[in-house]
C-alpha cells in the first residue's frame, strides 16, 4: 500500500497490491465521499517463484513508474504515461534471488531502484539499477556497496536534496550514496519500522524489536552529508510501521500489541523518555491461543486470549455485549413498574425511586448514610398500583394510578392537585412528560392533561375506536419539557398512531400488521434523528425515522430481540441517550454513524428499568428482574468489550478450569534463544494446584518436543514430534504417580494439532492435512482410520461433529473433511473427502468451540453449533453451521449481493474467497461469507430492492433472514 | 522447529517462508528410505518413473522388459517386519503379455496431465500407445518412424492434447490424443532426438535435445525452430555497465568517475567470471521478446546460430525448472548446464557430476525452490546446489546405474530407478526410525519395571 501524487494532480492516490497478485490504484472523491477505482489489473505471472521474504510495491518518487517485486528473480514495472495513466506493466529480470528489500532513491534522473540482497555465501550487498523504460531493461546504476552488515535489512531512500540510502542492519546503519558513506554503529537491535520526520529527510523515527524508538539524524552541511547521530527516545509497543504526523505527534502502529499515538517531548521526563502517550489502539493480534468460558454461567461466552507477543504480550477478555456492574441489589417480588423521581426539578441527582406492584406503590429513598430505604411521600396514593410517575415543572410530581392522576408538590410531599378518572372507567395507561400528561382509559378515551403551577388542566379528551394499548410523549424537540407530537399504539387494528397535542388531531396511522399488539412506544431522538420505536408483544421492535413537524413516519424496520413483550425506557450515559429495551433478551438500542445499532445487556430476563442517576450511584441504572431489584452501572455502549490484563511476558496457551474458575496460562520470557534444528527430548510435567499454588508433582521424558496435550478417556494424550502417544496416570507401589506410556502411533511428519471426541483422535499434521485416529480400547491400541491425502500444512483443527473436521491451512485458508463412512472398501473409507473450503486471508491460530453471545437453548438458532477462532493479526471469528435450507438461500443471497456490492478497486469478492495454495485455485465451496451477507442490512432501500428483486423474496423477509443470522455473533 | 512453530504462530515468520524452509531442511537430508519400499515387478532396467500431476499419488513406472506399472504412493499395500516397513506393490501393470503390450523395451512412461485416467508410453518397438488406467487397455497408438526415446505431456496445456516424441528420427512428432493423428513434424535436428521438455510457463513452447548435442526451442504455433542453445553463449557483459547518457547531471556523473564506484563494478565483475549465481538475462516482457527475436530469427535462421551446440555429444536429459525460467540439460559429456530461458544463455555454472551415462536418456529432477538438481550420475543419485553446482547429496543405493530421478514435491520424497531394476525411494531423514526402535525397547522395560 501506497500513497502517491502524480505531477499536475491536486490529491494522493492509493496504490494497493494484494497477495493474490492484483492492484488498483484509488482516489479519493469529496464530494461523493466515495473511493474511486482509477486502475486495477492482474499482476500474476506464470513463472517465477513467489518471494520467501514477502512482497514489495514501490512507486517512483516522480512517479515514472510502480515498481513489484513479487517472484523471485523478477521485478516487474507498471510505467506512468504523461497524462499520469498506467501503461502496460513489463517485467526486468532481477539476477540477484534473496532480495531483501528495493527502494526508489530519489534525485535521479531516471528511476533508480536501490536492492538490498543476500549472496550465496549469506553475504549482504546494495546494488542499484537504472530503469530504462525504452529497453525495457536495467542499466546497471551508479553505485553499489558489497559486505554489509548481516543483519542489513531494511532501506530508507532520503529525499532530495539529500539523496541516497539509509542502510539499517543490526549494528550499524550506514549512509550510502553516489558520493558519500557514513556509519555509526548502534547497540544490537533489529530494526522492525521507521518513519520520516521532516520533508527534507534528515531525520527518521526508528523502532526496534524491543519496542524503543529512537531518532536518527543525517547531520549536513548544505546538499554534504557529513554524519549520523542516533538518540533513544523512549519506548512504545513494538513497532510494525510509524507514521510522523504534526508537531511531534506520531502513529506507533504494531502487530504485537496496541497500536499507539505517541507524542514526543522536548525534555526528558523523569525517567528520560522523550515518548508520551496519548492515545492506545486496541489491537488483539497475534491470537496465540484463547479460550471461551462462561464465567457468569449464563450461557454466554467470553473469549480470553493470550494476545500479543514478546513484551506486549497480554491477556484479554473479549465479552459481546454489555455488562452492568452490580453496586446494590434488594430481594423484591412482583414489581410492576420503576420510576425515579427528584426532589425538585433542578437537581441533578434522582432521589426517590417509586416502585409500583399490584395493589401498592412504595417509594425508596437514599438515606444519609447512603442507603437505600423505604420512604412515604405523602401525597402520593400508595394502596393501588402506580401506571406512571414523573418529575414536573415547578417543583412538582405527578403520580398516575388507576384512578386518578395526583400532582404533589417535591418539597412539602404534599398533594396540591388532583384529577379523577370519570365513574366506570380506569386509566389503563398513562405517560407524562414534566409539563404533560397522556391517559388512556378503558373504551378508548384519551384524555390529554397539561401540568401548571399546582394544576391540573384537561385540555383535550377524545375518544377513539379502539383501546389503547400504549402510549408515549417523550419530549423530542427542543423543549425539554414539552412534546409536540403523542405516539399511541392501538389494540383491535394493531395500529400505532401520531397526535398533535395539544389538540390530538391524528397525523399518522401506521398499520403495524400481523397479530401481535404493540406493547410499548417511544420517541425519541439520536444523533439529532427522530424516531418512533414501537415494541411488539412477541419481542419484536419496530423502529422508525420521525418527521418532526409532520409527524410522518418512513424509514420502516423491524428486528427481533427477545420472545417476550418489551418496555422500552431512554437513559443517558456518557452523555449520550440510549434506549433500554427490557424483555426476556434485554438490549439497549443506541445510534452510530446515523445508524440504530443493538447492543445485548448481559442479564437475563429483566422485567423494568428506570435510570437511577444518584449521588451515591451516580450514573446507574435500576433493573427489576426475577424478584430482585439491582442498582447497578452499564458498561460503555458499544459491542464489543476488551478488557486487557497486561503480561509483559509473551502468553502461548491458556486453559481454564471451571470447577475451581482458575486459568493456567503458559508464558515465555523475552529471551533470545539458539535455534535448534529438530527437539529430541521433552518434558511432560504434570503440577497439582493446592491453595493456589503449582507443586510438581512428577515429570516425564519425552523423546522430542511436546507439541499438544489432550485429556482423553481419563488418560493423557500428547503430540511428541512423529508421534502420539497415549500416557496412563499410575500409581506406584509408593504411593507416588507417574505418567506410564500405554500406546501410541506414529506416521507423523509433525503432529501439531490434536483434538479428540469420544475414542476418536483428529491430528493437524505440519504438512500432511488432517488424520483420523482410533483408540481401541480392548487392544489398547491407536489405529489409523483415515486421512486426507492433501497436502496441506496445517496451522489448526477442530471436530466439528463426528463425521466433519475442520482445518485452518498455511495458505489462509479453511476447509472441512468429512469421514467417508459409506465406502464401498477399506481404501475408499481411509480418505477423507473434501467437503467444504474457503480462503479466509488470516492466519488461523487456534479454533474452540463456543459462542460470544447468549445462547437460548429454546430457540432455533440456539440449535446452531458455532467454532469460534483466533487469527495472527488478532481477528476473532465465528463460523456457524448453517442448516441446509438456510445455507441455500443465504448462498443465492450472497450470490446476488456481489454484484450489487463492488469491491473496493474492483476485487473480486468471488476471488478473494477461492481456495488457494501453492498448487491449485479452487472456488469457495460450502461457505458463506457472513461479512458480506450482514452488509445487507448497511445498503440503501434502493439497492436493497435490486437485491430482492434478484432473489424474487421480500425485502423484509430478506431483513429478517439476514437479522436472524447476525444474532449469532 | 519448536522455535520457527512458536514464530509462525505470532506471525514473525511468513507462513510460505517457514513452509520453504521446512521443506528444503526436509530435501538437503534425504537419505534411502527404510520404512517404504516399492516392489518392483521389473525384469529389466527401468527406464521411466513420473509420479501424476493431479493428486501426486501415483507413480508411473517403465522398463526394459516392455513393462509399465503404475503404483499408489500413499498408501502401502501391506506392511513388514511388524507394520514398520511399508510395502508399495504395483496396483497393475500392463507387459509383453499384455494383449496391446510394447514388444520391446518401454523407454518412456508419462501422465496425462489433466487427470489419472490416461498414460502414455512411448517404445523401442516403434510405438507409443496411450492407455486408460482404469481398464489397463491401449486405446491409442502411433506408429513412429523410430525407436521412440522420450515422450512429454505439457502440465500447462489447456487447449491441446499433444504428445511430444523424440525418436531415433531427426524429427519431432507431435501426437494428437484427440484426433490420434500427428499434428505437427518438428524439423531442424541432425540426429535422433533423446529427450523432450515442455515449458513450464507456456503451453505453447518446447525444448528437445537431440543426439547431435543441439537444444532446440520451439513455439508450436509457428513454424520453425526459434533457439537453438549455445554453449559459448554467456552472460557476460549483456547487461550494459554504467551508462552515462549525455544528459547525465553534474551529481551522477561524478559518481561514476570516483573510484569508489568503480571498484565496486570490477569486483561484481569477478565475482560474475568466477561463476557464482549471478545470471545475467536480458530480458524484458516475454511476448516482446520473442517478437523480437521472431523479427531476428526467422525466415532463415543463420546458419552459424542454427548449427550451435549445446552439449558435445548427446543431450540426454532436459528439465524445465517449475518456476518457468531455466532449463537444465544433461549430455554425453558428462556436463550438466543450467540455460537462462528467457535469454537462451548459458549460466556457465559448474555442476560436479562426475560421470553421467552416455547411451542412454536419463531423467533429471528437481526439487521445489528449484534449490537442489538431482541427476543420475552412473550408480549413484547426486543433488547438486542449483545456484552453486556445488554437490550437497550424494545417494548411494542403486547397484547399477541409475536412469531415473523423479521428486515428489507433496511429501519431499525421491524415487529413482536404474538397471538394477529397482525403484528406490529417498525420503527426509526423521529421527522417526531411531527414536521408534528406542521407544520400542523403552516402553518394553517399563512395562517390565512394572
Amino acid at each position: 500500500m501506497e500513497l502517491f501524487r502524480p505531477h499536475g494532480e491536486a490529491q494522493d492516490f492509493l496504490f494497493i497490491a494484494t497477495e493474490r497478485y492484483k492492484f488498483c490504484v484509488l482516489q479519493w472523491d469529496y464530494e461523493s465521499s466515495e473511493l474511486i477505482t482509477r486502475a486495477m489489473g492482474d499482476v500474476s505471472d506464470r513463472i517465477g517463484r513467489p518471494t520467501d521474504n514477502g512482497q514489495i510495491g514501490i512507486i517512483d518518487p516522480d512517479c515514472r513508474v510502480i515498481g513489484l517485486h513479487l517472484y523471485d528473480g523478477l521485478f516487474k514495472v507498471i510505467p506512468f504515461d504523461n497524462k499520469g495513466q498506467l501503461n502496460e506493466a513489463f517485467n526486468i529480470r532481477l539476477e540477484e534471488l534473496q532480495v531483501l528489500d528495493i527502494k526508489f532513491l530519489y534525485g535521479c534522473v531516471k528511476p533508480t531502484i536501490a536492492v538490498l540482497y543476500q549472496d550465496n555465501k549469506d553475504a549482504r550487498h546494495l546494488k542499484t539499477y537504472e530503469i530504462s523504460l525504452k529497453d525495457k531493461e536495467f542499466v546497471e546504476g551508479p553505485w553499489s556497496q558489497n559486505n554489509l552488515d548481516n543483519g542489513a535489512d531494511l532501506l530508507i531512500p532520503v529525499p532530495s536534496p539529500l539523496c541516497g540510502v539509509l542502510i539499517i542492519g543490526e549494528e550499524t546503519i550506514v549512509y550510502c550514496s553516489a558520493n558519500a558513506f557514513k556509519a555509526i554503529p548502534i547497540r544490537p537491535s533489529i530494526t522492525k519500522a521507521y518513519g520520516r520526520v521532516d520533508l527534507d529527510g534528515s531525520r527518521y523515527l526508528l523502532g526496534d524489536h524491543a519496542g524503543l524508538i529512537h531518532l536518527l539524524v543525517i547531520t549536513h552541511e548544505k546538499e554534504k552529508v557529513t554524519g549520523l547521530k542516533i538518540e533513544l527516545l523512549g519506548e512504545t509497543s513494538i513497532a510494525s510501521s510509524i507514521s510522523y504526523l504534526d508537531n511531534a505527534v506520531v502513529f506507533v502502529g504494531s502487530s504485537y500489541g496496541d497500536s499507539q499515538l505517541i507524542k514526543l517531548n522536548m525534555q526528558p521526563d523523569a525517567k528520560g523518555s522523550y515518548v508520551e502517550i496519548l492515545e492506545k489502539y486496541v489491537n488483539l493480534g497475534p491470537i496465540v491461543d484463547f479460550c471461551v468460558v462462561d464465567l457468569e454461567r449464563q450461557g454466554q461466552g467470553q473469549v480470553v486470549t493470550c494476545s500479543g507477543a514478546y513484551k506486549d504480550g497480554s491477556l484479554r477478555i473479549v465479552r459481546n455485549g454489555i455488562g452492568i456492574n452490580e453496586q446494590a441489589s434488594v430481594e423484591l417480588q412482583g414489581i410492576k413498574g420503576m420510576w425515579s423521581l427528584k426532589s425538585s426539578i433542578d437537581e441533578a441527582f434522582d432521589t426517590f425511586l417509586v416502585v409500583s406492584f399490584i395493589s401498592e406503590t412504595r417509594i425508596l429513598a437514599m438515606n444519609i448514610e447512603d442507603e437505600l430505604e423505604e420512604t412515604e411521600i405523602e401525597g402520593f396514593s400508595s394502596q393501588v398500583q402506580t401506571l406512571f410517575c414523573h418529575d414536573a415543572v415547578y417543583n412538582q410530581l405527578v403520580q398516575v394510578t388507576s384512578n386518578s392522576v395526583r400532582l404533589v408538590s417535591s418539597t412539602t410531599r404534599e398533594l396540591r392537585n388532583k384529577w379523577d378518572a370519570p365513574a366506570g372507567f380506569a386509566v389503563n395507561v398513562a405517560t407524562a412528560n414534566a409539563s404533560q400528561v397522556l391517559l388512556a382509559t378503558g373504551g378508548g378515551h384519551l384524555v390529554y392533561l397539561e401540568i401548571g403551577d399546582g394544576t391540573l388542566t384537561e385540555v383535550k379528551h377524545v375518544l377513539l375506536e379502539y383501546e389503547v394499548s400504549c402510549l408515549d410523549i417523550n419530549p423530542i424537540g427542543d423543549n425539554p419539557n414539552h412534546s409536540q407530537l403523542a405516539a399511541v399504539g392501538m389494540w383491535t387494528d394493531i395500529s400505532v398512531r401520531i397526535f398533535v397535542l395539544p389538540d390530538l388531531t391524528l397525523v399518522t396511522k401506521e398499520q403495524l400488521g400481523g397479530e401481535i399488539i404493540p406493547r410499548s412506544v417511544l420517541l425519541c431522538s439520536f444523533e439529532g434523528i427522530s424516531y418512533l420505536l414501537c415494541a411488539l408483544g412477541d419481542g419484536h421492535l419496530l423502529s422508525f425515522q420521525l418527521d418532526t413537524s409532520s409527524g410522518k413516519l418512513r424509514d420502516r424496520k423491524k428486528v427481533s430481540l427477545g420472545t417476550q413483550p418489551i418496555t422500552l425506557r431512554t437513559f443517558s450515559s456518557k452523555s449520550a441517550t440510549h434506549v433500554f429495551a427490557a424483555s426476556d433478551r434485554p438490549a439497549v438500542i443506541y445510534s452510530n454513524n446515523k445508524k440504530l445499532l443493538y447492543s445485548n445487556v448481559n442479564l437475563k430476563e429483566v422485567s423494568h428499568m428506570c435510570p437511577f442517576n444518584s449521588a451515591a450511584f451516580p450514573d446507574s441504572l435500576a433493573i427489576a428482574r426475577e424478584g430482585e431489584l439491582t442498582i447497578g452501572t452499564i458498561d460503555a455502549i458499544q459491542k464489543l468489550h476488551i478488557r486487557t490484563i497486561p503480561i509483559g511476558e509473551h502468553a502461548r496457551r491458556i486453559c481454564h478450569q471451571e470447577q475451581t474458575r482458575t486459568f493456567a496460562i503458559c508464558c515465555l520470557r523475552n529471551q533470545p534463544s539458539a535455534e535448534e534444528s529438530e527437539m529430541h527430548f521433552g518434558r511432560i510435567l504434570v503440577f497439582i494446584v493446592e491453595e493456589g499454588r503449582l507443586q510438581l508433582i512428577t515429570e516425564k521424558e519425552t523423546k522430542g518436543a511436546v507439541y499438544s496435550l489432550n485429556a482423553f478417556n481419563g488418560k493423557l494424550l500428547a503430540a511428541i514430534n512423529q508421534k502420539i502417544q497415549l500416557y496412563k496416570w499410575m500409581l506406584r507401589d509408593d504411593g507416588t504417580r507417574e505418567l506410564q506410556s500405554e500406546c501410541g502411533h506414529h506416521g507423523h511428519i509433525l503432529a501439531l494439532y490434536v483434538q479428540t471426541r469420544g475414542d476418536f483422535i483428529v491430528v493437524g499434521d505440519l504438512m500432511k492435512s488432517i488424520s483420523l485416529l482410533i483408540y481401541k480400547h480392548e487392544e489398547g491400541a491407536i489405529e489409523e482410520r483415515a486421512r486426507d491425502y492433501n497436502a496441506n500444512w496445517m496451522s489448526a483443527v477442530e471436530i466439528l461433529d463426528d463425521d466433519i473436521y475442520l482445518g485452518a491451512d498455511n495458505c489462509f485458508n479453511l476447509f472441512t473433511v468429512k469421514k467417508n463412512n459409506e465406502g464401498a472398501t477399506d481404501e475408499e473409507r481411509a480418505r477423507m473427502e473434501v467437503v467444504g473450503e474457503y480462503h479466509i486471508g488470516e492466519f488461523v491460530n487456534r479454533f474452540r468451540h463456543g459462542s460470544l453471545v447468549m445462547r437460548l437453548p429454546d430457540s432455533e438458532i440456539g440449535q446452531i453449533q458455532t467454532v469460534i477462532f483466533g487469527t495472527v493479526s488478532g481477528m476473532i471469528g465465528v463460523l456457524a453451521s448453517l442448516p441446509q435450507e438456510q445455507y441455500a438461500f443465504l448462498e443465492k443471497l450472497q450470490t446476488s449481493l456481489r454484484k450489487v456490492i463492488k469491491g473496493v478497486g474492483g476485487l473480486s469478492h468471488e476471488q478473494w474467497r477461492s481456495f488457494n495454495n501453492e498448487k491449485r485455485t479452487a472456488e469457495a465451496k460450502s461457505y458463506l461469507d457472513g461479512d458480506l451477507i450482514e452488509s445487507f442490512l448497511d445498503l440503501s432501500r434502493g439497492k436493497m430492492e435490486e437485491v430482492s428483486k434478484g432473489m424474487d423474496v421480500q425485502v423484509e423477509e430478506l431483513c429478517k433472514r439476514v437479522e436472524e443470522l447476525t444474532r449469532l455473533h | 522447529m519448536w522455535q520457527a512453530i512458536k514464530d509462525r504462530e505470532t506471525g514473525r515468520v511468513r507462513s510460505n517462508s517457514f513452509a520453504n524452509r521446512f521443506k528444503s531442511r526436509r530435501v538437503s537430508s534425504l537419505q534411502l528410505s527404510n520404512r517404504k519400499d516399492f516392489v518392483s515387478p521389473h525384469r529389466g532396467s527401468v527406464n521411466s518413473l513420473q509420479v501424476d500431476l493431479t493428486e501426486g499419488r501415483y507413480l508411473l513406472s517403465g522398463a526394459t522388459d516392455g513393462s509399465a506399472a503404475v503404483f499408489d504412493v500413499q498408501r502401502a499395500t501391506d506392511y513388514e517386519a511388524s507394520g514398520l516397513i511399508a510395502k508399495h506393490k504395483c496396483i497393475f501393470t500392463v507387459d509383453k503379455q499384455h494383449e496391446h503390450g510394447h514388444k520391446f523395451a518401454i523407454s518412456s512412461a508419462v501422465w496425462y496431465p489433466i487427470d489419472t485416467g490416461l498414460f502414455v508410453t512411448g517404445s523401442y518397438d516403434q510405438f507409443i500407445k496411450v492407455w486408460d488406467t482404469n481398464t489397463a487397455q491401449a486405446v491409442v497408438d502411433f506408429k513412429m518412424p523410430g525407436k521412440v526415446y522420450r515422450t512429454a505431456m505439457s502440465s500447462m496445456a489447456m487447449s491441446h492434447t499433444l504428445i511430444a516424441a523424440g525418436t531415433e528420427d531427426v524429427q519431432v512428432r507431435l501426437c494428437d490424443i484427440a484426433s490420434g493423428a500427428f499434428s505437427h513434424t518438428l524439423s531442424g535436428h541432425r540426429d535422433g532426438v533423446m529427450s523432450v521438455e515442455w515449458s513450464t510457463s507456456s503451453e505453447w513452447i518446447l525444448y528437445t535435445g537431440g543426439c547431435d548435442g543441439a537444444i532446440r526451442f520451439w513455439d508450436i504455433r509457428r513454424a520453425g525452430c526459434f533457439r537453438v542453445l549455445d554453449q559459448s553463449q554467456t552472460q557476460l557483459g549483456v547487461r550494459p555497465p554504467v551508462l552515462k547518457p549525455p544528459e547525465v547531471s553534474s551529481k551522477s556523473s561524478s559518481a561514476a568517475k570516483s573510484s569508489f564506484g568503480g571498484q565496486n563494478r570490477l569486483k561484481t565483475l569477478q565475482n560474475k567470471q568466477t561463476g557464482s549465481q549471478s545470471i545475467k538475462g536480458s530480458s524484458s516482457a516475454k511476448a516482446s521478446v520473442e517478437k523480437s527475436r521472431q523479427k531476428k530469427l526467422h525466415p532463415g535462421m543463420l546458419s552459424t546460430l542454427d548449427r550451435a551446440t549445446a552439449h558435445y555429444g548427446v543431450v540426454t536429459g532436459l528439465k524445465a525448472t517449475n518456476n518457468g525460467m531455466y532449463l537444465l540439460s544433461a549430455g554425453s559429456d558428462s556436463r550438466i548446464r543450467l540455460w537462462d530461458i528467457e535469454s537462451g544463455c548459458n549460466t556457465l555454472l559448474n555442476f560436479e557430476t562426475g560421470r553421467i551415462q552416455t547411451n542412454k536418456a536419463i531423467q533429471l529432477d528437481t526439487s521445489d525452490d528449484p534449490a537442489l538438481v538431482f541427476v543420475p550420475c552412473m550408480k549413484t543419485v547426486k543433488g547438486f546446489g542449483m545456484w552453486s553446482g556445488r554437490t550437497t547429496l550424494m545417494l548411494r543405493g542403486h547397484y547399477e546405474s541409475v536412469n531415473t530421478c523423479c521428486f515428489n514435491s507433496n511429501d519431499q520424497e525421491l524415487y529413482t530407478s536404474g538397471a538394477d531394476r529397482q525403484i528406490l525411494v529417498w525420503s527426509p531423514e526423521g529421527s522417526m526410525e531411531d527414536e521408534m526402535v528406542q521407544d520400542e525397547v523403552a516402553e518394553d522395560k517399563d512395562n517390565w519395571s512394572d
